[in-house]
């Protein structure tokens, strides 16, 4: 076919030109799929992350938060909304001042003291809620839970008289813990399903007691392993197991038995938290709204909400590629456009002469003007084809990095009321990869094509204009 | 009586067919006062199967002259007319198939494609009359011959000499079987061996295949050789000797 040798030969001839355009298309076409690739690895990553939500589509976590005071995140909180007893209660359960203790009465000045606060930025309701909320329409199972925040403060009894700053003088470490009925190893805050090793709490509460699930990450810092002792609210409990952090459980570091934290805390009879599971997921938004009314004031958070909660770096990248990363792509693939484009019409330019003498020859505009444009065409297909390596290379580059990103969900409403100024969350890591699939390959060498079409255009269309007599005086 | 059927006498007297009839032909380029006349009211007739040379300085006309009869190009007033039709009046298409089936254009550059062979520029010229590839070669290869490069056919114009490369370009221009062979200064970037040598060839081809012929050049021994030449300066016929008489020379 003379007009495919003529072609291939025009391409060969300006191998500059040529290398330039497919080039161009290639790199705005590897950026489109390593872009899209990524994308589809963050939204893995994603599903990974929410999976063991996902098996959970029918429960929901109910809690009351405090509201955070408006005009900062410090200060007592608010407590005029709620009622007198609801009040008192809180202000039992927190005191205003975290170190509203006396050292003084720790010991005399000069000797090590070691005492325990336990704070919640949730009300606390009774335990009979629990069985309240079991029994409404569509809900198949409630199970308690106390999320806590222990606070250890350690330090040296002050003289009498003498002016402490707290925060300077004394060691405080805090650690979240959540105490769990353990006769419900499926619906609690922490799940057999999560264990990455040892063994899930005796089902006898008496031996329960004694024991500590710590979350993986947090037993990794602290150099805790299985059968260690933990110290948790001043008593040593025995470490049987280590849980991955599911996003959306309460946040903790440990989970103890839910009769012995509120032992430890003075919380007897006292929860802040309701799982709870609906039928099914048709039912979750209709017990929620039964929730809602069960519980004056409760907040319930289902998968989606918390879904919707994704925080961290993996939401970061995951915004990241769909602003930026879409972005460079786009304003890639447009330069390759327009340099495509602009090529054309500079070839088109430079080749005046030879269009003239073809039209001379009989060719009929129509004919020019397709010669020129599959020219342009062709090197779009070229582009596509090598920028659909480009990306497929670049995501797999990018599969073999093995990059993790660390996901989180924060946790409603706890910030700082009390003077600790922390956020409870819940956090997990993800490896990062990049899939490439059919369609996404497909679409990239779309788009190549589509700009050799534009390309195409600008330069058929400028063949198009040429009028023979002209073209034959222009000196190449 | 009218000069068209002044026109039609001649040939009646000349008892050949009309190729070309100019009438008042004007082509201008530029606009108010920086607009230049490159031809001025060209009034004149050539019949089928004669060759003609036209003579004349650097920008008398000659060129746009050609470009008009090679229906390349339009003229700004006055009429051009091909064996009766009336250029102005077609289409771009109908232009096109025009200079496909009856026109064939020798240049002073030889304008061939660089990067196809001898036998490849030939065939572009063939490609949109949609003969099957075979056959195209065929003819390629056969028009290559009559002009003496059969042996050069698959050489690039690169490694072609200058008089091979016009020998190439005739051979294009043959392909088709053109009526009429419009030829700018083809001997213009040849030596004189291998001008004589083209010459010759664009002879014989109109004396055997009565191919209507004009070479515009400024070479006088070319003009020489032609039944007819036609003077111009500033785009003005200021004479036409060969044909004598017979025909009238206007504008």
């Amino acid at each position: 076919m003379i007009y495919a040798r003529f072609l291939v030969a025009e391409l060969r001839r300006r191998p500059g030109r040529t290398a330039l355009t497919v080039l161009g298309l290639a790199i705005g076409v590897g950026l489109v799929v390593v872009v899209g690739a990524l994308s589809a690895g963050l939204d893995d990553a994603q599903e990974e992350v929410l999976e063991p939500l996902a098996g959970l589509g029918t429960d929901m976590r109910v809690s009351r938060p405090l509201a955070v005071p408006s005009g900062g995140t410090s200060g007592p909180p608010d407590f005029s909304a709620l009622s007198e007893r609801e009040q008192r209660r809180l202000k039992r359960e927190n005191p205003d001042d975290l170190f509203a203790f006396e050292p003084g009465e720790l010991g005399s000045p000069g000797e090590r003291f070691t005492t325990f606060q336990a704070l919640s930025s949730d009300l606390s309701f009774p335990e009979s809620t629990v069985a309240r909320v079991a029994r409404l329409d569509g809900v198949v199972a409630a199970v308690p839970a106390l999320s806590l925040q222990t606070v250890r403060i350690e330090g040296d009894v002050p003289e009498e008289n003498e002016m402490v700053n707290p925060h300077a003088s004394y060691d405080i470490t805090s650690l979240n813990v959540t105490g769990v009925e353990v006769g419900n190893s499926t619906l609690a805050p922490v799940t057999q399903d999560q264990l990455v090793a040892g063994s899930y709490f005796s089902p006898a509460v008496a031996k329960a007691r004694g024991q500590v699930i710590l979350d993986a990450a947090y037993a990794r810092q602290n150099r805790i392993g299985i059968g260690d002792r933990a110290n948790i609210g001043g008593k040593r409990l025995q470490v049987i197991g280590l849980a991955a952090a599911p996003l959306g459980g309460a946040a903790s570091n440990a989970y103890v038995e839910l009769g012995r934290l509120q032992e430890l805390t003075d919380r007897e009879g006292r929860v802040n938290v309701i799982l709870a599971r609906a039928r099914s997921t048709a039912a979750v938004d209709s017990v929620r709204r039964e929730i809602t009314g069960a519980v004056p004031g409760g907040i319930v958070t289902t998968a989606t909400d918390l879904a919707e909660r994704i925080g961290g770096s993996l939401s970061d990248a995951k915004d990241l590629s769909s602003t930026l990363g879409a972005a460079l792509a786009a304003v890639a693939l447009g330069a390759a456009f327009l340099v495509a484009a602009m090529l054309a019409l500079s070839g088109v330019q430079r080749r005046t002469r030879e269009l003239g003498t073809l039209k001379a020859l009989g060719w009929r505009r129509l004919l020019v003007v397709r010669q020129v444009s599959a020219e342009s065409v062709v090197q779009g297909v070229l582009g596509g084809l090598l920028g659909a390596l480009i990306g497929v290379g670049g995501a797999a580059l990018l599969t073999a990095l093995n990059l993790s990103l660390d996901a989180s969900v924060a946790q409603a409403g706890a910030v700082g009321f009390f003077g600790q100024g922390e956020v409870t969350s819940r956090s997990a890591e993800v490896v990062i990869g990049a899939p490439v699939d059919l369609w996404l390959l497909l679409s990239a060498i779309a788009l190549s094509g589509l700009g050799g079409l534009l390309a195409a255009a600008a330069g058929g269309l400028k063949a198009a204009r040429l009028r023979p007599a002209e073209a034959l005086r222009s000196v190449e | 009586m009218s000069k068209r059927e002044e026109s039609e006498m001649a040939s009646d007297v000349e008892g050949r067919a009309i190729a070309y009839e100019l009438e008042g032909a004007t082509r201008w380029y530029g606009d108010g006062a920086a607009r230049v006349a490159a031809l001025d009211s060209l009034s004149l007739t050539i019949a089928s199967g004669e060759f003609v040379a036209v003579l004349g300085p650097s920008g008398s006309g000659k060129s746009t002259l050609l470009q008009l009869m090679g229906a390349l190009d339009d003229p700004s007033s006055g009429t051009v007319r091909f064996e009766q039709r009336l250029l102005g009046g077609l289409s771009e298409p109908e232009l096109a198939a025009l200079r496909l089936s009856a026109i064939g254009f020798v240049f002073q550059q030889f304008n061939l494609i660089p990067t196809l062979t001898a036998a490849e520029n030939v065939e572009v010229a063939l490609a949109p009359l949609r003969t099957d590839r075979g056959q195209r070669r065929k003819l390629a290869l056969g028009q290559l011959d009559a002009v003496g490069l059969a042996s050069r056919a698959e050489h690039l114009p690169g490694q072609l000499s200058g008089g091979e490369q016009q020998r190439a370009g005739i051979a294009r221009a043959l392909a088709r079987a053109p009526r009429v062979i419009l030829g700018d200064e083809p001997t213009g970037n040849l030596d004189a061996r291998n001008g004589e040598m083209v010459i010759d060839l664009l002879e014989a081809l109109h004396r055997e295949l009565g191919i209507t012929l004009v070479l515009v050049t400024h070479d006088h021994a070319v003009a020489e050789r032609a039944d007819r030449v036609l003077g111009l300066e500033d785009g003005r016929l200021v004479s036409d000797s060969g044909l004598g008489d017979r025909l009238e020379v206007r504008g």
